[in-house]
């Protein structure tokens, strides 16, 4: 049978049986660590109760089931040690989804806005928002996301710019950790931490190597290894399971395409 | 079940309708999420542009001096008039010079010196090595000003191996995403609106 030729509706249905039949399975795989993510859990395991950490919302609603495991295990890991998160958007459709996410997480940990963390909301034109923060957050967020004049939340105002933050992490489905990295790290010397898309990985690959960014945590994969460090199996666990078997129908289905092309090709 | 959480998958099954075959609900899903996006996007934009950066300093802080970025701004639609649209050219170049200005040192920084540091490993480690050759053979393959054959031939089609290695990882990783994103979209299908998974 040439495959080639096959309807590609056949394909489809294929991968929806292989998605959806796990599913009814509660199966956790067993995960091992990464040293990419075990990096990034120890650049924020190694800050303080009290420290800063600025976390960007850098991602649209299209990877929300994506970028929604790792935005969790950041913000649950950060809550736990205590630090004061300053959240933000630099993607316009960032912000909502990064202030209910934060807003979930800290009910769970009964942590209080203003007290242990602030959300800045959306800036547009990043490059300049991101050079901005370098001289002084407050003149790039005059207000937070709640339209509150930022000079209220006195537990926040140590916070001047790049020089009072031990970590910046940029939760990212698209290519601004690179900013971050151009701007943040080459400019201030600002320590970015990045939990990505899986998709991004090999653009931020470099970065990674020459240490201009620390991590990644990425895909569902990453957010797994982290749910791990942290002691839990949460959804990323749970999604494992059905990404590793529609991985292995992948592979088949390229195997026997490939298989099926070449015997073909010599008919 | 909630309203939402009906509109959510009612949306999602249309999507998903134009795997079968394009359909009338796979085109109202889709204008409506542009019509939604464009919507969410000037919202925002207005707010924390026009008011925030422009109207408000203006109106509540006498703040005078963002009248000559406005005016720039402004400027920029004289590109709809076919006489005036010269006049482009003054905020054009600024936004080019005030860019080139910024990005040019950073990026030299950052894409280009610390990236050559990091390639510049010891070389009697293997890494080190398939490093060093990995660089060399595949800046070869970009060299088009010479006839890639010969010694050089061997070199370029190496280069084309890392290449192919850089984009079977990235296929790799790309199908890992995706299909990230369609187990999301099955489990709130299967969860919140079936109610078959627990």
């Amino acid at each position: 049978m040439d495959l080639s030729r096959l309807d590609r509706r056949i394909i489809f249905l294929i991968i929806a049986v292989v998605v959806i039949v796990p599913m009814l399975f509660d199966i956790t795989p067993e995960v091992q660590i990464t040293k990419d993510t075990q990096q990034i859990f120890d650049a924020i395991d190694s800050l303080n109760a009290g420290d800063y950490i600025m976390v960007s919302f850098d991602f649209e609603a299209a990877s929300f089931p994506e970028m929604r495991p790792l935005a969790s295990v950041i913000l649950n890991h950060a809550f736990e040690k205590d630090l004061k998160i300053v959240g933000l958007a630099l993607f316009s459709e960032g912000t909502a989804i990064g202030y209910t996410l934060l807003e979930q997480i800290a009910r769970n940990y009964n942590k209080t806005y203003g007290l242990d963390y602030v959300y800045l909301g959306f800036r547009p034109q990043y490059v300049s928002a991101i050079l901005g923060m370098g001289e002084s957050v407050i003149k790039v967020f005059p207000e937070d996301y709640l339209k509150q004049p930022l000079e209220i939340y006195t537990d926040f105002l140590g916070l001047d710019n790049y020089e009072d933050l031990p970590l910046l992490v940029s939760i990212a489905d698209g290519s601004l950790p690179i900013h971050w990295a151009d701007y943040a790290n080459a400019r201030y010397g600002q320590e970015v931490a990045v939990a990505c898309a899986a998709v991004m990985v090999t653009a931020f690959k470099p970065y990674f190597e020459s240490g201009q960014l620390i991590g990644p945590a990425a895909g569902v994969k990453g957010a797994a290894e982290y749910e791990k460090l942290l002691g839990y199996e949460g959804a990323a666990h749970r999604r494992l399971f059905t990404q590793s078997v529609v991985h292995l129908a992948i592979i088949l289905l390229v195997i026997a395409a490939n298989i099926s092309a070449y015997v073909w090709r010599k008919k | 079940m909630s309203i939402e959480t009906l509109i959510a998958a009612v949306l999602t099954l249309a999507i998903f309708s134009f795997l079968y075959k394009e359909n009338p609900f796979y085109r109202a899903a889709e204008h409506l999420l542009v019509g939604v996006s464009v919507g969410y996007y000037l919202v925002i934009l207005v707010e924390e542009t026009i008011w925030s950066k422009v109207a408000r300093p203006l109106a509540y802080d006498q703040n005078w001096i963002v009248i000559i970025p406005a005016v720039l701004g402004l400027m920029m639609f004289l590109r709809l008039s076919r006489n005036r649209a010269y006049l482009t050219r003054i905020p054009l170049a600024l936004l080019i010079g005030a860019g080139a200005g910024v990005s040019i040192p950073a990026m030299l920084w950052a894409r280009v010196l610390k990236q050559m540091s990091a390639s510049m490993l010891p070389l009697y480690t293997v890494s080190g090595m398939i490093v060093l050759v990995g660089v060399i053979t595949t800046i070869i393959y970009f060299y088009f000003s010479r006839e890639q054959e010969g010694w050089f031939g061997y070199l370029a089609k190496t280069g084309t191996y890392f290449l192919m290695v850089f984009f079977g990882a990235t296929f790799g990783y790309t199908v890992m995403s995706r299909v990230t994103l369609l187990i999301g979209r099955m489990e709130f299908l299967l969860t919140d609106f079936l109610g078959v998974v627990g």
